[in-house]
């Protein structure tokens, strides 16, 4: 993989910040002051919808909720660029997907390649920073990596399809209250 | 990535130990010790999850942060 693109998107996530513990935050951001009614309204809906559906689908929750998320991925992917490179592809998903959810393609140091094959298995990490999911669940108290969880999977799994004609899967690694790691596993 | 471990905070628990998904940290002299900084992708799951809040990472890129409720954060304020 071409790792000039890599290279800059992970530049972007470099900073000086130094993050303590006992950090207690002040502001958003950036600041949604004027929003923040509706946004909070908006996030409360939702993770009351997401609720709801799981009490009464149970395990169902899931299978709707990926549904609903792929359809929205090749819905809005459709009107990109048809490219057969994962990277390529890869790039063009972080700007459709910029503003609700930010990601950069990782790997830990001990590989070499941003392409990892293992057990039979070809996959590529990739760490989501900014997620509105992730938001509107902590907002809600909810857990991470249930049926709301599912629809960013649905999503970046239908604009993949979309944009490589590729199947792939994206599997949870990991979930953390400021990164999440994935794994998009290429068929 | 850097990692610091206040020494004198830490409890030496090893919550951060099973937490992190990298293996980051290990318990080295009953304290926690970063000892692969270099795999941290910064999810901060060990900030959350430290008794002690006896890490600070260097680095790290914050993610946009919309769920806060601000005037619950500015009544904290006046009481810390
Ligand atoms: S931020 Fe996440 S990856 Fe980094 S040391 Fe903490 S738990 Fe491990
Ligand atoms: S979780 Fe905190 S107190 Fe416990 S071992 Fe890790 S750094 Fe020390």
């Amino acid at each position: 993989m071409n790792s000039g693109y890599i290279d800059q998107l992970q530049e972007s996530f470099h900073t000086d910040i130094v993050y303590r513990s006992e950090d207690i935050p002040l502001e958003c951001t950036p600041r949604p002051r004027e929003m923040e009614q509706t946004l909070h309204g908006v996030m409360k809906l939702n993770g009351l919808i997401i609720r709801s559906l799981e009490e009464i689908a149970g395990r169902g929750a899931n299978a709707v909720t990926y549904r609903a998320g792929k359809k929205f991925g090749h819905e809005t992917a459709k009107y990109f660029q048809k490219r057969e490179d994962v990277e390529g592809a890869l790039h063009e998903l972080s700007d459709l997907l910029r503003g609700q959810y930010t990601f950069e393609v990782w790997k830990p140091a001990d590989k070499e390649n941003y392409i990892i094959e293992e057990n039979g298995e070809t996959f590529i990490y990739l760490v989501f920073h900014d997620c509105i999911v992730r938001q509107t669940l902590r907002r809600n108290g909810l857990e991470q990596g249930g049926p709301l969880c599912q629809t960013l999977f649905g999503y970046v799994v239908g604009a993949i399809e979309e944009i490589t004609g590729r199947r792939a899967k994206l599997e949870i690694v990991h979930t953390g209250p400021n990164a999440c790691l994935k794994k998009l596993v290429l068929k | 990535m850097e990692i610091h471990v206040d020494c004198d905070a830490c409890v030496g628990c090893g919550l951060c130990v099973k937490d992190c998904p990298m293996d980051v940290y290990e318990i080295r002299d009953g304290v926690s010790t970063p000892v692969r900084p270099e795999n941290c992708m910064g999810c901060l799951s060990c900030h959350e999850i430290c008794p002690a809040q006896a890490l600070e990472h260097r680095g790290v890129y914050p993610a946009r942060r919309h769920y806060i409720d601000i005037r619950v954060c500015e009544m904290l304020r006046k009481v810390i």
